[in-house]
């Protein structure tokens, strides 16, 4: 269609101008030399390094510049679904979505609703003190909580002694090691899906609300009938946020304060990639459970995307 | 329709009574919580980097003495001043990047209509979706091999094009006037001149904000760097806190000052530019 709009702008802009149709002679090279700093970056660091990455996972490899590469077929993908440990990976990383759900977006969205006549001061010093943990970095925010929740001399564990409740071994308890990690990964998140929240809400027409409440609709359910669906376009989005990145997001808290213990009970998909890969050099096992994972997360992405498509409600 | 209108202000009138003011303070309560629980751990690193060694454990919500000793002796421990200028160079560095990088791709996007465009549109996206997780083993390859170990420039130079950068630069971009652009080109300015004379100066929003989610997020880093680094003089202050944390996991104060420090410069920018940076990560979403 594009094609068809350029030639019939061809026979105005010759007679226009002779700078037009020199320029209509570089027409195939210019973009190109404007596309070529970003897409050869993509393809040098992310798509070659896919493939090879695929190829990889085909082969025996521990990752020394000088010792061979062995191929050994599917042996990587069999030997993988064996192991209980990515058994156990993948269902950590279930646990980490599922986990972020409730910090990422159900809490948010009833608090964005719940606060919406806020206004004024009040609701610029909130929005400016709980946006702060998103800037925070992740190393400092693992820092951070590994001193509140110490096991000696932490805050929490000190108020938890008071209140009566005895030590917990936040990261040191395989009972509890995975719940904190998906704590501290919410809380970096929490504030900021609020604001969303809280603009998604702000930018609903009025009148709707005014008119479901002239028809003597209830609070909750204007909530219902009007707020949620009209806020299912930010819903969407959030919750394929948190499936496709939260397990991604947990990394660098899984490797600064458990490094995937204690007894493996923090490690996901994504900490065990790095695991084969730098610590145990396994190249073509690391690979083949990244393709995995790759594959599986794309799927997921396809899903959502299709469900948005599907059920989201846009207010034209 | 005089019932409905009476009933509508009955309602509202309802908002100045007892339950509208139980109500207001079950709204304050909530916020205040979410606030508490959103700044309490950074307040809490400060008050305990503050702390002389002796009063360390203390649960006082201000120290008695406040002393500067945990900062001394972080700087005398670890490279803190090198870390931090080696973190800003690595972020300014890669925001720049980025941000020329993604005004080509998108200016080539939406000024030429190609006939690819929409496949290469779909490969700049996609790109976002691959996990790094599954392209680290290629990538430090491909890295050791150009000699960027150890080095800044290995830090910067994969992530100086990002899918984020050229599709928000895109977006903005595509509602930019065509006439204009059409006006110059018919005046015979070359693409060039149009860019950086016509489109860049009225791109300051998207920029300015791009500029600071990728400022932020090359600042809190870890991952990349945690692979390519080996010596914390060549690194960056992430992975130099890291190390810190793993030698002298225990002497609290002088981590939660190293913490601090390694914060400030991002405190400080949210607190003079705090509006901007809000509006920035709000407009695009999460990176």
């Amino acid at each position: 269609m594009t094609d068809i709009q350029a030639d019939l702008a061809r026979p105005l802009s010759v007679a226009r101008a002779p700078a037009a149709a020199r320029q209509r002679g570089t027409f195939t090279v210019v973009p190109w030399l404007y596309l070529a700093p970003a897409l050869c970056l993509l393809m040098m660091w992310t798509y070659v390094p896919l493939v090879e990455a695929f190829q990889l996972s085909f082969y025996q490899w521990n990752m020394l510049p000088t010792s061979p590469q062995r191929h050994v077929g599917l042996t990587n993908y069999q030997r993988l679904f064996a192991l209980p440990e990515m058994r156990a990976a993948l269902w950590n990383t279930l646990f980490y979505i599922l986990g972020l759900f409730p910090m990422s977006v159900i809490i948010p969205l009833f608090v964005a609703i719940w606060t919406q006549d806020l206004e004024g001061r009040a609701r610029t010093i909130y929005r400016a003190l709980i946006f702060v943990p998103m800037i925070v970095a992740p190393v400092v925010a693992a820092i951070l909580w590994r001193w509140l929740l110490n096991e000696d001399q932490g805050l929490v564990t000190l108020g938890l002694e008071t209140v009566g409740l005895g030590r917990i071994g936040f990261l040191t308890d395989p009972k509890y090691a995975l719940a904190t990690l998906t704590w501290i990964t919410g809380w970096k998140l929490i504030g900021f899906s609020t604001l969303l929240f809280s603009a998604a809400n702000a930018g609903i027409n009025p009148s709707y609300i005014e008119a479901a409440r002239i028809d003597g609709a209830s609070r909750w359910g204007i909530i219902r009938d009007i707020r949620l669906p009209l806020l299912s376009p930010t819903i969407l989005l959030l919750s394929m946020m948190t499936i496709l990145f939260g397990a991604q997001w947990s990394f660098a808290y899984i490797n600064v304060l458990t490094n995937g213990g204690p007894l493996k009970s923090t490690t996901n998909i994504f900490y065990l990639l790095w695991e084969y890969g730098f610590q145990t050099m396994s190249a073509g096992w690391s690979s083949a459970a990244g393709m995995i994972a790759f594959a599986g997360f794309a799927v997921i992405a396809a899903g959502c995307m299709w469900l948005t498509k599907r059920f989201a409600v846009y207010d034209n | 329709m005089t019932i409905d209108v009476s009933h509508g202000s009955a309602s509202l009138a309802c908002a100045g009574t007892k339950s509208g003011k139980t109500r207001r303070f079950a709204v304050h309560t909530v916020m205040i919580l979410l606030s508490f629980l959103s700044i309490f751990p950074i307040y809490w690193m400060i008050v305990t980097s503050l702390r002389p060694e002796n009063e360390i454990f203390s649960t006082s919500l201000w120290p008695s003495n406040p002393s500067l000793e945990n900062y001394i002796f972080v700087l005398t421990r670890i490279p803190m001043i090198g870390l931090l200028i080696n973190t800003t160079i690595v972020s300014a560095a890669t925001a720049l990047l980025q941000v020329v990088t993604g005004l080509f791709a998108a200016y080539a996007l939406v000024r030429w209509r190609m006939r690819l465009s929409g496949v290469i549109h779909g490969l700049i996206a996609l790109s976002w979706l691959v996990p790094f997780q599954v392209t680290m083993i290629p990538n430090y390859v491909l890295a050791s091999r150009l000699g960027l170990l150890d080095t800044l420039t290995g830090l910067i130079v994969p992530n100086a094009a990002h899918a984020f950068a050229i599709l928000l630069l895109y977006n903005a971009m595509r509602s930019f006037p065509t006439e204009i652009l059409e006006a110059a080109r018919i005046d015979g300015a070359r693409s060039w001149k149009i860019l950086w004379q016509i489109v860049v100066p009225n791109m300051g929003a998207p920029i300015a904000s791009l500029s600071i989610i990728a400022f932020i997020s090359a600042w809190n880093e870890y991952f990349w760097p945690l692979l390519l680094s080996r010596k914390p003089e060549n690194s960056v202050v992430q992975i130099g806190l890291q190390m810190f944390m793993t030698q002298e996991g225990n002497l609290w104060g002088p981590l939660m000052a190293a913490a601090a420090l390694a914060s400030l410069p991002i405190l400080i920018i949210y607190l003079v530019l705090q509006r901007h940076v809000i509006e920035s990560f709000m407009k695009s979403g999460i990176r």
